[in-house]
């Protein structure tokens, strides 16, 4: 898939960070961006708008990032979803990788381990 | 102090599967010397007084050395060196990676060369004279503040704090005294709160005007005006310093923290139920308030 065509799914309940994170990606292309701030909503909007890959973070208000992974998957086993986080401790990366996550990214972010991540699920322009 | 876990640095360089890290984390936990059976081992006690020991840590949150120190049966000078035979936390997974036979030695010794290049906040920041400031700073901060004692997750807490302000914001800074707070009234404030064996609210402080100086020198953006990018970037800045400290933590003590979201503050002054210390720093562009509650309740 061409990374124009694709739906990407940002969400974190900092504002900075979604931007940061949109500003990595923009370097490689404009796919449509899909945000939210909490859990909840990011369950929410992957049902309604079926996005090609998802980014997580795990605190976050309302619902956590680990609990919003569980429900997404239920809902779409072959969700493709990367969690974001400052806390790369090892139960929340056992938790991620337990509940279905594809990658763990630790903050701060590296615009290189997003550009891998990107280029090798979504063609360039 | 590590920028990352070591399981996630091997799962991102695709040294091992999900799989094998799962596995070995198993495995490191059940191999992993605990200090009763290093302590029996070195003869500095029996079987008898570690069991002994294992029965008062049920009444009491406290850890295996501190209970044998109290209790008499070890000296400090001992525990400590029992600690110091404990691999930490991060070497026991490279064991359990080698015993397992997923890397060989050689394979592990290179790695954790790569790991400690790659993620040594020090390293990242990398000139010895930023190192020798932040240890000078911290040493005078504890000299001079009202503070009688520190534990060690204190320690490691503040040398991350100042680390972290010279790896975002930059090392033209000087923290003044620190002093105990009963009350404190607000300008624009972010805090966080982390709760566990070391149960901590951070609250950072500052006027508007300071807040984007901040924002622009944490973002490489520049701000002129306080918008909701300014006030996101505290937020941020807060929870980077709080999960890097989790990680740590995770990464050489096996302890597991829990990190709430950051909040801003909307009450205009603070009345602390707990002790609370205030740590001023000046930068050039103004002063930034720290603020740390701490809760030594165990939960």
């Amino acid at each position: 898939m061409k990374l124009e065509e694709a739906k990407i799914l940002i969400s974190d309940d900092s504002i900075l960070s979604r931007k940061q994170l949109k500003d990595a990606i923009l370097h490689l292309g404009t796919p449509t961006f899909i945000e939210t701030s909490n859990g909840q909503d990011a369950i929410d909007s992957y049902k309604r708008e079926k996005p090609d890959l998802v980014f997580l973070d795990i605190v976050m208000p309302v619902k956590d990032g680990n609990a919003a992974i569980r429900e997404i998957r239920e809902f779409d086993p072959k969700a493709e979803i990367i969690i974001v986080s400052s806390v790369g401790t090892q139960a929340q990366l056992k938790a991620a990788i337990e509940a279905g996550a594809k990658d763990f990214i630790q903050k701060p972010m590296n615009t290189n381990q997003i550009a891998s991540i990107i280029s090798s699920r979504f063609e360039g322009r | 102090m590590y920028a990352q876990f070591f399981g996630n640095f091997l799962l991102s360089h695709e040294v091992i599967t999900k799989e094998q890290l799962l596995t070995a984390m198993e495995q490191k936990a059940a191999h992993r010397p605990n200090l009763g059976t290093l302590a029996i081992h070195a003869g500095y006690m029996s079987a008898g007084e570690v069991e002994h020991i294992h029965i008062l840590q049920t009444h009491q949150d406290l850890k295996f050395g501190e209970l044998a120190v109290q209790t008499g049966i070890l000296t400090e000078a001992q525990v400590n060196e029992l600690l110091s035979m404990q691999a930490p936390d991060y070497l026991a997974l490279g064991e359990a990676l080698v015993s397992s036979g997923i890397i060989d030695n050689y394979e592990l010794e290179r790695l954790i060369v790569e790991y400690a290049s790659e993620n040594e906040i020090y390293d990242l920041d990398s000139s010895e004279d930023s190192r020798e400031k932040v240890e000078q700073l911290f040493k005078h901060y504890l000299h001079t503040s009202e503070k009688e004692s520190v534990n060690e997750f204190e320690l490691l807490y503040n040398t991350l704090l100042f680390n972290n302000l010279v790896r975002f914001i930059g090392d033209d800074f000087t923290p003044i005294l620190g002093s105990k707070c009963l009350e404190y009234p607000k300008s624009f404030c972010v805090s966080q709160e982390i709760r566990g064996k070391f149960h901590i609210k951070l609250y950072i402080d500052m006027p508007e005007t300071t807040c984007i100086a901040f924002a622009s020198r944490y973002t490489g953006d520049d701000f002129e005006e306080f918008d909701e990018y300014v006030a996101a970037s505290l937020e941020d800045f807060v929870n980077l310093h709080n999960g890097l400290f989790c990680v740590n933590v995770s990464n050489d003590y096996n302890i597991e923290l829990e990190l709430l979201p950051p909040m801003i503050e909307t009450s205009p002054l603070f009345e602390f139920k707990n002790e609370a210390f205030l740590m001023p720093v000046i930068y050039p562009f103004g002063t930034i308030n720290f603020i740390f509650e701490l809760d030594c309740n165990e939960e």
